[in-house]
């Protein structure tokens, strides 16, 4: 069996890797044949003409296009993505500057949509139909169809510029360097609580309503029924019989969910100037940094995938009877 | 039961963090914070391509000399800086400068005149790529562009340096003042590898601050270097330029006062700002000017075989002029800029007092005269369906704007509306910046709008020089031997005075020319707070010389 996994992991590590290389070479020709010149900057009457045919020759663009290719995939087998054109240096460096905050940024969020989804989500069951789960289920709607920028705006407006209770902006203070561990950690946190209320209220509304209603669902099930008439506690019914039946299909949302918001949460990042991914992408497509922009649908790519596995994995974890499945 | 307990801890935990917030106020230390929408991408002065990191690098890179703008003549003053003095030959071939002795880089290694000819051979170098590859053409160059050091420089003493310019070139203070890098950093780095060098060479500066520290994408904390001879003991020992990009929270943390300086307001929402007490706006007539660019080649022909064709609805000069008269810039300027900008009728902003020529009167807003002059032209509403015609061709057009700005996006549905007055049909089309620039540059619109900064000192050449091949900014292909002539003129004339009147000359041919729609000159709104002392905004930008603000602690 364990073995049967192994080569099930090692299948869908192969795949991924076909499914990543065929994603980096359609971007690389997606990009070649957009509009837009990266060397376009370098048109100034303060610059000399010839400037930017030199940074043109420095980038290969002058080459034909499958010679460009040739020399990225040469260049990629040794692991080297190319140097990014905005920043001047290796794009891995560039990434690496801002994906542990984006890994971190998310994870915060996503345990926060998680936990605050199961939270209310049970809440509202407990209540079914009773006045708590009509205020939640209606607030939640309202929650989801508002855009994060009105939620982000809103919040700075109250806790910012009203209050000012939490900072607007940035990941820390201006003078954070001259605080301890302790202190640094603790201005962290002060600038993410705004940031992370604007990227998750609209996620713990997505998993509430999911949750929700598979809760109710399972519980009405006949043989919730059956264990109930069999002596068995609310307790144990919930833990061992209502939450895997009702949490399985959320785990491959949740799955997806995880890996998109790795890939960056672009709108909350510019509104709270937070330094992400999301940001980190955007500017590299307008500025047409294309090894950066490869660089990055790379990291995005490897995290969904990874994303996508730990979720089917955990899936088998709690339904014995998935494993089956995906092992075939 | 256990619902209850979450929340109230969840409750503890809001009412406990809640109040111990309290968001850090730049009023608490002696500096200053400078709201900037984007991250600089290099702080090497070989690479610094924008304007905000032209700004930090020569806080940190010190020049030979440095410049204050004279309001009242509109030009550049020339001061010392690394150089004590200098003096011309007197057939202006050469000059010697007199370096300060006392200059150390912030490594303890003294700065000599060793650093000067290293930094001219780097810039210059083709490997290099720097921003200033190609511009040294008032030195000795060879065919690559890269300085001849041998025939440039000769040194006297280790501060003392002469720099011989080409016999006929005419040579100018500003084209040879660079922020100097330190030889001994730099030599050890293969020049191929430069623009990839960014890490350690951050450490060794000779300028008014250093690099304390750089979060990217989040803040540059410079600290004042108090070793350098343009450090004050009581002005600020510190400035930060804060990166926000989003235009309103921006604005949000000006009136908070979590920054205290911020460049390019909306004029829109200088009667808010004008409300809170802790602020100062300034308003300093600008360099920069949005127009519409009429293309005066025929887009197709030019594209295919390059040949030098007319344009079918704007090749005439008194279209051009017609479309201008037909436009109400006065309505734009009122309603979206609050009069923050004065309208253009040329390519000289008001602020070159020397050589703008001030006897041309912009165009008013007249449709009748427009509808006339098109009329002379040919074009007629033949069959009075409201749109005008020529041998059996409308006039109707799209117009071009990059998207993102709610300046040009306003002025175009004006301009949509003056020119349906007239008889003319226009269609508006914006595209992705990226987009819209590169089919600009390749003259592949009808019409567009765009806008040009002017560079100090004036330089007309680029823009509007007949050979397109040489000068990619002449957008509109413009096509003018006379204008030439002047400006082939120009660049061996050495009187000041007569370059300043042939500049006027090629104004006055433009403006009959017509070959853009200058709609208006735009000032640059500045906001900053009061506490900040001795600041002096001018045209070069409002963080120069900032090494002498001070603050109210």
């Amino acid at each position: 069996m364990k073995k049967q996994i192994l080569n099930t992991i090692i299948r869908r590590i192969f795949t991924s890797l076909i499914v990543l290389f065929l994603l980096i070479t359609f971007i690389f020709f997606l990009l070649r044949i957009s509009p837009g010149n990266p060397t376009q900057k370098f048109i100034s009457p303060e610059l000399s003409p010839k400037l930017a045919e030199k940074v043109k020759e420095s980038f290969n663009l002058d080459k034909p296009l499958f010679k460009q290719y040739e020399s990225f995939i040469g260049n990629l087998i040794k692991g080297n993505f190319g140097i990014s054109y905005t920043y001047r240096a290796p794009v891995l460096s560039v990434i690496w500057n801002f994906l542990p905050f984006t890994l971190m940024f998310s994870l915060m969020s996503f345990i926060i949509q998680i936990g605050f989804g199961f939270l209310l989500s049970f809440l509202a069951v407990k209540n079914i139909n009773g006045k708590l789960d009509h205020l939640i289920s209606k607030s939640s709607l309202m929650i989801y169809a508002i855009p994060s920028f009105v939620i982000g705006v809103s919040l700075i407006y109250i806790f910012s510029v009203q209050f000012n209770l939490l900072p607007s902006s940035g990941f820390s203070s201006i003078n954070s360097y001259s605080l301890s561990f302790i202190g640094k950690l603790w201005d962290h946190l002060e600038h993410l609580i705004l940031p992370l209320i604007t990227l998750s209220l609209g996620g713990i509304a997505i998993y509430f309503r999911y949750l929700r209603d598979n809760l109710e669902d399972v519980y009405n099930q006949t043989f919730i029924l059956n264990l109930r008439a069999n002596g068995f506690s609310e307790k144990e019914i919930t833990k061992k019989h209502v939450i895997p039946n009702a949490v399985s299909p959320l785990i491959s949302v949740a799955g997806v969910e995880l890996g998109l918001l790795f890939s960056g949460a672009l709108i909350t990042e510019v509104i709270f100037g937070l330094p992400g991914m999301g940001r980190l992408t955007i500017n590299a497509i307008l500025s047409r940094d294309y090894p950066l922009v490869i660089g990055c649908t790379f990291v995005s790519g490897v995290l969904i995938i990874i994303s996508n596995l730990i979720a089917d994995l955990f899936k088998a974890k709690i339904d014995k009877r998935l494993l089956k499945e995906i092992l075939n | 039961m256990r619902f209850k307990q979450i929340y109230f801890i969840l409750l503890l935990l809001i009412i406990g963090i809640l109040p111990a917030c309290n968001t850090s106020s730049p009023t608490k230390f002696n500096g200053v914070v400078v709201g900037i929408s984007s991250d600089v991408e290099s702080l090497n002065p070989l690479f610094s391509f924008t304007v905000n990191e032209g700004n930090i690098s020569e806080l940190l890179y010190l020049s030979p000399l440095q410049f204050q703008w004279d309001s009242s003549k509109g030009e550049l003053i020339p001061q010392p800086m690394l150089a004590k003095s200098w003096q011309w030959s007197k057939d202006s071939s050469s000059i010697t400068f007199y370096f300060r002795k006392n200059v150390k880089w912030t490594d303890g290694v003294p700065f000599t005149v060793k650093d000067v000819i290293f930094s001219f051979d780097v810039y210059s170098d083709p490997l290099v790529q720097s921003r200033l590859f190609g511009t040294f053409k008032s030195l000795y160059t060879d065919s690559s562009q890269h300085i001849n050091l041998a025939k440039t420089f000769k040194v006297v003493n280790p501060y003392e340096l002469i720099i011989n310019f080409r016999k006929d070139a005419v040579p100018s203070l500003v084209d040879i003042n660079i922020p100097i890098i330190p030889e001994h950093v730099f030599k050890n780095v293969d020049r191929k590898n430069l623009i990839t060098y960014e890490k350690n060479h951050n450490s060794v500066f000779d300028g008014a601050f250093y690099l304390k520290k750089w979060n990217k994408n989040q803040s540059i904390i410079l600290q004042a270097n108090k070793n350098s001879f343009l450090y004050k003991p009581g002005n600020i020992d510190r400035l930060i330029f804060k990166v926000i990009p989003d235009y309103t929270s921006r604005l949000t943390q000006l009136k908070q006062g979590e920054i205290d300086l911020m460049e390019d307001i909306r004029a829109d929402d200088v009667p808010i700002l004008r409300n809170s007490n802790n602020l100062v706006i300034t308003a300093i007539k600008g360099r920069e000017y949005d127009y519409i660019g009429w293309n005066n080649l025929n887009p197709s022909i030019y594209e295919k075989s390059k040949k030098i064709v007319s344009n079918q609805f704007f090749g005439d000069y008194r279209v051009r002029t017609a479309l201008t008269d037909a436009i109400n810039r006065e309505e734009i300027l009122r309603e979206f800029l609050d009069n923050h900008g004065e309208i253009a009728y040329g390519p000289v902003a008001p602020i070159f007092k020397s050589e703008l020529d001030t006897t041309l009167i912009p165009r008013s807003y007249d449709p009748g005269k427009a509808k006339e002059l098109l009329s002379q032209v040919g074009w007629r509403d033949s069959n009075n369906d409201g749109i005008l015609d020529k041998n059996g061709k409308k006039f109707s057009f799209t117009l071009y704007i990059p998207s993102g700005n709610p300046r040009r996006q306003f002025a175009a549905s004006i301009i949509q509306n003056n020119l349906r007055i007239v008889g003319i049909e226009v269609k508006i089309q914006s595209l992705e910046p990226e987009v819209f620039f590169g089919k600009m540059f390749d003259k592949k619109f009808n019409a567009w709008m765009a806008g040009w900064s002017v560079p100090i000192p004036l330089d007309l050449k680029p823009y509007w020089n007949s050979n397109l091949k040489e000068n990619i900014l002449n957008v509109a292909g413009y096509q003018n031997h006379q204008v030439n002539t002047l400006l082939n003129k120009i660049d061996v004339e050495k009187s000041k005075e007569k370059r300043n009147n042939l500049n006027k000359k090629i104004q006055d041919i433009i403006y009959k020319d017509e070959p853009f729609t200058f709609l208006y000159w735009i000032d640059n709104i500045v906001v900053y707070n009061k506490r900040i002392k001795g600041i002096n905004v001018t045209p070069l930008g409002a963080v120069l010389h900032c090494w002498n603000w001070s603050v109210n602690k």
